[in-house]
């Protein structure tokens, strides 16, 4: 398995969490709205959690470089968190429209993320990084949990 | 700002840029409208004056301005492309481009002064060559491609053969060449420029886009590879063809139209299998532009052996109508995210959302009106009268755009004036 197989398949696993809960709550179906936009949200953090703390480190020390692409996803995954709090407000108070208007940010977010990230950042992962590392990389990102 | 292996930090050009190009776009889409109330019916003839000065509104003044601003915000985001200084090139391409289309429209219509068409040439032939110049320089350097930053190439390539052949026009207009190739020029010049460059920065901006806004599975490989190598292969091809071996030509344009037929029923089917089943006006701008765009090419393969005026301003009409609702689809999407990612970006947590910057029954109604546009222009056909209406609507809908455009300018400066924000630490 590659990093960019197993990662991509997280994005798309986000992205039908994320789509059954816009459905939901466009037709104002507020509990299982909820329960997706949970299983969203929880999904989504726990994949960052894998990236921000084994994926870039290795990333980092194998290149040697902190303030490179890394760096850009730290602050893009910082974006993405302060919009999942939006929504979780919105959520509450059962805001279909402003839920709704978020969500339709939220996905083009994090789309152009996952773009960049499948096009260059796990393509450069599986492509610098020795297989042995690379193993035991995706090993330790398969056990984390939040 | 950093850059590396395509990522970048500040990855926006400043939102003013992209605002500004969508401007003069909607700005020559009203004096297009004015255009089909001032030449009427003979807009339906290709080779009258009021055809080919509503053509060059169009295609020169709406839609390279819109998709320069597209470019100019895309390249940065999805193909890892840094621009230096957007604002200061961006005005040394605003200017020049917007004084020499209006000299060339000028001129179309007061042949008398022709030499104008010298100065046009000029203006026009530098911003456009400079702007993609720039551009293809930028793309040529990156380290890694996708289907979209190739694809872009290839559209910039085809861009710059579409100017290069209009300059050989003008030349033999101002009377500096003698044009003895101008009929095989003419039409090669419109055909790299709609199928070339239209079509084919459309196919590579929606090799992205389609998936990114609408989360549908990613273009089957096949296609995003090789359709816009394959189609400006075919279209370089016709260069010699053109001159050397004219009847082969039916060939290629069926070759042609069949790939962009299976383009649009790819990505209508690419529709049917998106992941949010909400269908916006976006949505249906889309539909419009793909169901157009299988109209014109079937039209076009048919023309090769049924040839009727009719048929043509058909045709015409539909791939008018495809270029122009997927630009719009594309609006919708890209103003009210920009105008919120900006803010966002800098830290405003009171930045508008996107249904705040445009709202979806806006453009909804804005769907209504451009699809009456085009079914009126298409019955004014028949009856002639209606081509009033139809100037009318294409007024009222570049009027919309440029509505929501001023909209969503007020509304950024009046967040960065007055809007509450997060201290960044800059």
């Amino acid at each position: 398995m590659t990093i960019s197989s197993y990662m991509k398949d997280e994005h798309r696993e986000c992205d039908t969490l994320f789509a059954g809960a816009e459905e939901a709550i466009a037709l104002n179906k507020w509990e299982v709205g909820e329960k997706r936009f949970l299983a969203f949200a929880n999904e989504t953090l726990t994949h960052f959690k894998k990236e921000e703390e084994e994926l870039f480190p290795t990333f980092e020390a194998q290149t040697g470089n902190t303030q490179g692409p890394t760096q850009v996803m730290r602050f893009e995954h910082e974006q993405v968190k302060g919009l999942i709090g939006k929504m979780a407000e919105v959520l509450e108070k059962k805001d279909r429209d402003a839920y709704l208007s978020l969500a339709e940010s939220m996905m083009i977010l994090l789309q152009q993320h996952n773009m960049k990230e499948e096009q260059m950042l796990y393509s450069m992962c599986d492509n610098i990084l020795p297989p042995e590392i690379k193993e035991e990389t995706l090993a330790k990102m398969k056990e984390v949990t939040i | 700002m950093f850059q590396q292996n395509g990522l970048s930090l500040d990855q926006a050009p400043p939102i003013s840029v992209v605002f500004h190009l969508f401007l003069i776009a909607s700005f020559f889409g009203i004096l297009a409208g004015f255009m089909i109330l001032f030449y009427q019916e003979t807009i339906f003839d290709s080779a009258s004056v009021g055809a080919i000065t509503l053509t060059h509104t169009l295609t020169l003044g709406v839609m390279v301005s819109f998709m320069l601003g597209a470019l100019f915000q895309m390249l940065p985001v999805i193909a890892g492309v840094v621009l230096s200084s957007p604002i200061k090139r961006s005005w040394w391409i605003q200017v020049p481009f917007a004084l020499g289309m209006i000299i060339l429209l000028l001129v179309f219509n007061f042949t008398a002064y022709s030499q104008l068409y010298s100065v046009a040439s000029l203006l026009l032939g530098s911003s456009l060559l400079g702007a993609i110049g720039i551009m293809l320089h930028k793309l040529i350097k990156l380290p890694h491609h996708s289907a979209s930053s190739h694809g872009m190439m290839v559209a910039l390539l085809a861009f710059a053969i579409t100017i290069l052949l209009a300059l050989y026009l003008t030349a033999t207009l101002s009377g500096l060449a003698q044009g003895s190739y101008y009929t095989q020029v003419k039409t090669l010049h419109y055909h790299f420029g709609l199928m070339g460059w239209v079509a084919l920065l459309i196919i590579s901006i929606s090799f992205q886009v389609v998936e990114m806004f609408y989360v549908t599975p990613p273009y089957p490989k096949i296609l995003s590879r090789y359709l816009t190598g394959t189609m400006v292969f075919l279209l370089l091809l016709k260069i010699p063809l053109a001159f050397l071996l004219p009847s082969a030509i039916i060939t290629i344009n069926t070759l042609l139209a069949l790939l962009l037929v299976s383009f649009a029923v790819i990505t209508l089917y690419r529709f049917s299998q998106r992941k949010r089943p909400l269908a916006d006006a976006s949505m249906w701008f889309w539909r419009l532009g793909m169901g157009s765009l299988i109209l014109a090419m079937l039209l076009w393969i048919i023309s090769a052996f049924i040839s009727h005026p009719l048929m043509a301003s058909v045709t015409y009409i539909a791939f008018a109508s495809f270029a122009l609702s997927v630009v719009f689809a594309m609006f919708y999407k890209i103003v009210p995210f920009l105008t919120w990612f900006h803010l966002n970006a800098q830290g405003y947590y009171t930045a508008p959302m996107m249904h705040e910057v445009i709202h979806p029954k806006t453009a909804k109604k804005h769907f209504w009106i451009h699809r009456a546009m085009v079914i009126i222009l298409l019955l004014s056909l028949f009856i002639g009268k209606l081509i009033f209406i139809a100037g009318v609507l294409t007024i009222l809908s570049f009027g919309w755009i440029s509505y929501q455009i001023i909209h969503a300018h007020l509304l950024y400066r009046k967040t960065e004036k007055s809007g509450e924000k997060f201290d960044m630490g800059k």
